[in-house]
């Protein structure tokens, strides 16, 4: 049976509650009639022979590039860079689509005869990956063969001798990227394209950038200018990253990109319930769902968070394309909204959300305040085309529980970004004026990044400038079942119900405001007309 | 609020400089002084103290200034002493820890097949075993899977810079692999004489013709050391090809991991008449190298590559090293097992 | 008249320890402390004059001693019985003598500097200590014509705050209170002579880096002294540890910079000094750390955020503490005491003339009347109670941080002083 498109549902008497997330648990919610409830669509069938649609796609390339086999040769420098840990959502079975691609790509290159290779984890301001993680994603086969020869770096933004400037955009923007990869005869990035804003030019201009670099789009005001960051064309964000993109190219940058996607079939199937809608529950989901919020109930916050973190996700992969970035990156984005695409009518006064545990920035380790609302207000807010999910004014309310933790390996500079900045200033322009510079120039946090497995000084600036947007545009923000002081210290309100959140919401809006619920992960993307 | 707000305080990460402390106190801060007292003269340091004060005899005599001191007499390395580890209680025992503690922990670690043994059955001793070296496991490995008429009087060379350099290390290597030492580096009379005087002996010998583990999988050059010893005694060789236990002790990894292996037996070799020992060696070689082919391969594919002489070097392709570790990758890892013939069963 | 006396009795002390597991104060009930009738004590010579408590402090000290818990290196420094409370204001009823020599009209209110020096115990010639004008070091507490007593309040011949009969108080002690003070004020001068003295020891230069831990009494007369009377030194950056809500919005009105919970004080130093972190401790830090607190965890705290020949004052009274010294001794750090009051300064001259730098020798207690005029330090007082109620007082003084309150005293003017 075909997958089924995903639909609006309109709440009336019969229908039963919908499930919320609510980080490392879930709960069933009624929602008040008249609401609308956003449904994902079903998963697409993955390709059966990924394999031979890799080498296939290798083989034929979109765009104006030569099929792979034809540009290796021997005596070549070659380099392969590849997206980090922070993709796909939540990490793949194995094998990850990234040992597939360049299991394929190192076999050309090894009929070829090419000695010079480098891996390199395009990270850009991200943590470094570990061995087990990066083993996960390329395989043991790739890891013992290049790892022990120092030949798999992850990208350091802060070393100023692995990185060459290349020149400004017509609007000033410093172009400043890896030197291995721009000083390579080949630069072959293979990227999983999960939502809409990944992939493009943004693959190697963002991945593999500096600090200098990336401040020209990773700021409050293109943020804001981006409506939203998931639709390239009216994203200032992208606009940015392909002026980018293409200066890189006009530098004498051969970049052959690799576009994967990945249908949403985001839960194993003892959690398939998730996934499906409420009224199609048989007996073995209702026991499924029962059973494990119970167990999580009783569980233990850190290992709820284990657990959850353990789960490898089925989403296989339903089309590669090779080839010219632009070319490539057209046909992916197709791909992406022929999995995710909702059409939505209309606009609505609150949108409530619930939001999982897992977010791209905390694989592996703890959803810190900054991190909620960063998915919340940044990712979920955004996955629309056309107009936002809620009208300007509107009010959001995520449930999560909001713990006042942080991480102290993965994110030390979120920490003091809570405690320091946001007691003073929630306006992202304020803190980014005031702030960001001491905090990107921290000989620590430098330090951190570059030995051990924390993300950069400034990247909590990054997760509220993601927010920019919806800050700018909302009425209120509210959070249900958080910690009251860590979301006060968001600068949002804090309901311990979701009726107690409306009765706010209301406040804000009006009386008998419409509301609309995302029902996601898995992962949807709004058309809203 | 503390990072991680159920967690203490303490900062005493494993790799201090790379994690983000929450600079909080550290564990020594409440730590109690030492108390005064019963405890305090059980305490180890006190008890340390009183032993160092032992006087003579208890304690081993000091030497008077006037009288000389002789010259210490090296006692490790290739002057250690393994007699004792082949006397008859001590091969004894060593038999017993073999066959009850080696072979079971062998078959569970390694689950080895063998192959190639049944040329080996109408072999008369002694005999040298010419193995490649890819890990530590090999020795003990292959000790415990030799046929029985050979196990319990072999011995192993092993080298003596790395095994017997210290007492209790040798002590150990000589009890638990009957192992002696010869010199890798360069050529030793004393570790050719003991070598050539066991075998004489009616000793079998393993020996690993490398010199020592291959970093990388591939092998290394044999050296000529097995040739000589055959030639000089007149012993047959049998080489002898181990696969996959670079995997179970890799070298410079740590832990042991569970890895199916396979240890092929070849065919005897006697010197030709007149042959000096570096063609002997070539076609120990050789054989060794078959042996591989066959693993990575197949048997047949393997004969027909010797017989053209087209076998696959043991030393692996010159290449970049991701390309020779991608090629070892590549290949199949094991064949498939099959253990055991399922007969048909009779019904009705 | 009643006042609270603290005998010698093993077991009600060592009860009161067992007790004091449970929360700092908890053993007042059961503890060696009881009250009794008393009458006036007698005084011990003609330049001894009898003050009437008005208010009492309850000192992180007393505390300490009610606890069982303070450092048996007092123990030849007290003798029993004796009357706690050093931090007194009171009325002369009968008039008197301040420290100066100028005399003092019947009902006028004084405080006293409590420690019993050289002057007191009429021992001439005086120490070395005294005769530079730091009488809190003299070394004479247990000798000479009064009874072992490190301060009045421990001393079984002086009386102390802690009753409604009165003390002894002798004249080089009295500090005549301005008429513009509160009883509120006084009553907090002797704390404030504490952190006055400890900030003007630390050896602040300009544009330092200060951090204070703990934010009591002493912590907030720190932050208060700090801005207030080491003029020069106005550039600095005061950082606060400070563990409860109402003590950092003390310490913000009270001028600090940057106020945070105990356990980001050291991240917030890292942060402004822009050090890394090596071995648990910052290799930059704070140049001078006040420890109001004194526990091992404060101590230890305090040296892991330092610089390097940086400075660690320890004003609160520690009790016997294990801390590794490596850091100290590779670090080059020092570790100082800063004890009562006496004289302060000279301060060398300022090159740019700053007017509040100390030009000549003053006692700091004249100083800390000033400090505690100009903060409003008066405000500390958060609770009264009379001393029937001592257990109450004592527990809300042992537990004061958690309960919203500073500074914890015995109000003892409802009593006439007549006899009961």
């Amino acid at each position: 049976m075909s997958p089924r498109p995903g639909f609006v549902l309109e709440v009336d008497r019969s229908t039963p509650s919908t499930l919320f997330w609510h980080g490392e648990r879930f709960s069933l919610e009624r929602l008040p009639e008249g609401s609308r409830v956003i449904y994902a669509p079903e998963p697409v069938d993955p390709l059966k022979d990924p394999v031979a649609a890799i080498r296939s796609a290798l083989s034929h390339p979109v765009g104006d590039r030569q099929p792979l086999p034809s540009l290796l040769r021997a005596g070549m420098k070659l380099t392969i860079a590849f997206d980090d840990i922070s993709l796909p959502l939540p990490p793949m079975e194995q094998p990850d689509i990234r040992q597939m691609v360049i299991e394929q790509v190192l076999d050309m290159a090894a009929e070829a005869g090419v000695d010079d290779v480098a891996l390199i984890v395009a990270l850009a301001l991200h943590r470094r990956m570990t061995e087990a993680e990066l083993r996960h994603a390329i395989g043991d086969r790739i890891y013992d063969a290049f790892a022990p020869n120092g030949l798999l770096t992850q990208h350091d933004a802060e070393d100023a001798d692995a990185l060459v400037h290349l020149g400004l955009t017509d609007q000033g923007e410093d172009v400043e990227i890896n030197k291995r990869a721009a000083e390579s005869d080949l630069l072959v990035y293979v990227n999983i394209n999960l939502v809409a804003m990944d992939g493009g030019h943004k693959s190697v201009a963002t991945g593999l950038a500096s600090y200098k670099s990336l401040r020209h789009h990773h700021n409050p005001l293109t943020m804001q200018k981006s409506r939203s960051f998931m639709d390239q064309h009216r994203s200032e964000l992208h606009s940015s990253n392909w002026r980018m993109g293409r200066l890189i190219a006009a530098s004498g940058v051969t970049v052959f990109q690799i576009e994967t996607t990945l249908n949403n079939d985001t839960f194993p199937p003892a959690f398939g319930f998730l996934q499906k809608r409420e009224w199609e529950w048989g007996a073995k989901d209702r026991l499924g769902y029962l059973a494990s919020s119970k167990a999580l109930d009783r569980t233990p916050a850190r290992l709820a968070r284990q657990i959850f973190h353990s789960v490898k996700a089925p989403h296989r992969m339903t089309s590669v394309q090779a080839g010219e970035v632009e070319a490539v990156h057209a046909l992916t984005t197709q791909h992406v909204w022929d999995q995710q695409g909702v059409e939505v009518t209309g606009q609505t006064d609150i949108l409530t959300m619930g939001l999982p545990y897992i977010s791209p920035y905390n694989v592996n380790s703890i959803l810190n305040p900054i991190l909620v609302a960063c998915l919340g207000l940044g990712y979920f807010f955004n996955l629309y085309r056309g107009k936002p999910l809620v009208r300007e004014g509107g009010v959001v309310i995520m449930s999560h529980p909001t713990p006042w933790e942080f991480n102290p390996v993965h994110h030390p500079s979120y920490i003091d970004f809570f405690e320091e900045v946001l007691s003073e200033t929630t306006d992202p322009i304020e803190v980014a004026d005031r702030f960001e510079e001491s905090f990107a120039s921290d000989p620590w946090y430098i330090h951190l990044y570059r030995t051990g497995h924390a993300y950069h000084g400034v990247h909590p600036f990054y997760m509220w400038y993601w927010c920019a947007h919806a800050l700018q545009h909302l009425g209120a923000v509210v959070v249900v079942g958080g910690d009251k002081a860590a979301v006060h210290r968001l600068g949002f309100r804090a309901a311990s119900t979701l009726s107690d959140a409306l009765e706010m919401a209301e406040d804000v809006v009006g009386r008998s405001p419409t509301l609309t619920h995302l029902h996601a992960p898995p992962v949807l993307m709004a058309d809203v007309k | 609020m503390s990072a991680d707000r159920g967690s203490s305080n303490s900062l005493r990460p494993l790799r201090a400089a790379r994690t983000d402390s929450s600079l909080g106190t550290d564990g020594d801060g409440a730590a109690n002084a030492a108390g005064t007292g019963i405890l305090r003269r059980l305490s180890p340091s006190a008890l340390a103290a009183r032993s160092g004060r032992a006087r003579f005899p208890l304690a081993a005599p000091s030497w008077p200034e006037s009288v000389p001191r002789p010259p210490p007499t090296p006692e490790l390395g290739v002057n250690y002493d393994t007699d004792w580890s082949r006397r008859y209680p001590v091969r004894l025992a060593r038999a017993m820890v073999l066959d009850n503690v080696a072979r079971p922990l062998a078959r569970v670690l390694a689950s080895p097949l063998i192959r190639g043994n049944e040329g080996l059955t109408d072999l008369e001793g002694p005999v040298i075993f010419a193995a490649n070296h890819a890990s530590h496991i090999d020795a003990p490995l292959l000790l415990s899977s030799l046929p029985l008429q050979f196990r319990h009087h072999t011995v192993v060379a092993a080298a003596a810079d790395y095994f017997f350099d210290r007492r209790w290390k040798a002590d150990a290597w000589s009890f638990l692999l009957a192992a002696i030492p010869i010199e890798r580096t360069k050529v030793n009379r004393r570790s050719a004489d003991l070598a050539a005087e066991l075998l004489d002996d009616h000793w079998n010998l393993v020996i690993f013709p490398e010199g020592g583990r291959s970093p990388d999988g591939w092998a290394q050059t044999f050296t000529g050391g097995a040739a000589y010893l055959a030639a000089r005694t007149g012993c047959a060789v049998v080489p002898v090809h181990l696969d996959g236990t670079r995997h179970i002790l890799p070298k410079g990894g740590t832990g042991l991991r569970r890895t199916r292996t396979t240890i092929t037996f070849g065919t005897p070799l006697w010197p030709d008449e007149g042959e000096n020992a570096r063609r002997f060696g070539a076609r120990i070689e050789a054989s060794v190298a078959t042996m591989a082919n066959e693993a990575s391969s197949d048997w047949w594919t393997a004969r027909k590559q010797a017989a053209s002489g087209t076998t696959p070097p043991l030393q692996g392709p010159d290449a970049a090293p991701w390309r020779r570790s991608w090629m070892l990758s590549a290949a199949p890892a094991q064949h498939d097992r099959d253990d055991g013939v399922e007969w048909p069963t009779r019904k009705g | 008249m009643k006042a609270l006396v603290f005998e010698r009795n093993l077991p009600r002390f060592a009860a009161s320890r067992v007790a004091s597991a449970f929360g700092s104060g908890r053993g007042a009930g059961i503890g060696p402390l009881q009250l009794l009738d008393a009458d006036q004590p007698g005084l011990p010579g003609t330049d001894w004059f009898h003050l009437r408590p008005l208010l009492s402090g309850i000192c992180g000290s007393d505390l300490a001693t009610l606890d069982g818990r303070s450092s048996r290196y007092f123990e030849d420094m007290v003798s029993f019985p004796f009357v706690p409370g050093h931090e007194v204001v009171g009325v002369l009823d009968d008039g008197g003598v301040d420290h100066d020599g100028a005399p003092l009209a019947p009902g006028a209110r004084a405080v006293i500097e409590p420690v019993l020096g050289c002057a007191p115990r009429h021992i001439r010639p005086l120490c070395p200590q005294c005769a530079t004008g730091h009488s809190g070091l003299c070394g004479n507490v247990a000798f000479g014509a009064l009874e072992p007593g490190l301060q009045t309040g421990y001393c079984a011949d002086t009386g102390g705050g802690w009753s409604t009969a009165g003390l002894a108080a002798h004249a080089s002690q009295l500090h005549a209170v301005p008429e513009t003070f509160s009883d509120e004020d006084a009553v907090v001068v002797e704390p404030a002579a504490c952190a006055v003295h400890a900030v003007l020891s630390a050896g602040i230069a300009s544009g330092d880096t200060v951090a204070v831990v703990g934010a009591g009494t002493l912590g907030l007369a720190v932050v208060a002294a700090l801005h207030r009377v080491t003029g020069a030194v106005a550039d600095c950056t005061l950082m606060v540890g400070a563990k409860h809500p109402h003590q950092r919005d003390l310490s913000d009105s009270l001028g600090a910079d940057i106020v945070v919970p105990p356990d980001q004080l050291a991240r917030a130093v890292r942060r402004h000094v822009g050090s890394l972190v090596l071995a648990g401790r910052l290799t930059n830090g704070a140049d001078v750390v006040f420890d109001c607190v004194g526990t091992s965890e404060s101590v230890s705290q305090s040296l892991a955020m330092v610089r390097p020949r940086g400075r660690v004052v320890l004003v609160g009274m520690p009790g016997r503490i294990s801390i590794d010294l490596a850091p100290l001794w590779h670090r080059e750090l020092s570790l100082v005491g800063a004890y009562a009051y006496g004289d302060e300064g000279p301060a060398p001259a300022s090159p740019d003339g700053d007017p509040t730098a100390i030009a000549e020798p003053r006692r700091t207690f004249e100083l800390a009347i000033e400090l505690v005029g100009a903060a409003g330090l008066g405000s500390l007082v958060t609770a009264s109670y009379p001393l029937e109620r001592y257990q109450e007082a004592i527990a809300h003084a042992g537990a004061a941080g958690r309960r919203g309150a500073v500074k914890v005293v015995f109000d003892l003017r409802s009593r006439k002083g007549t006899t009961r």
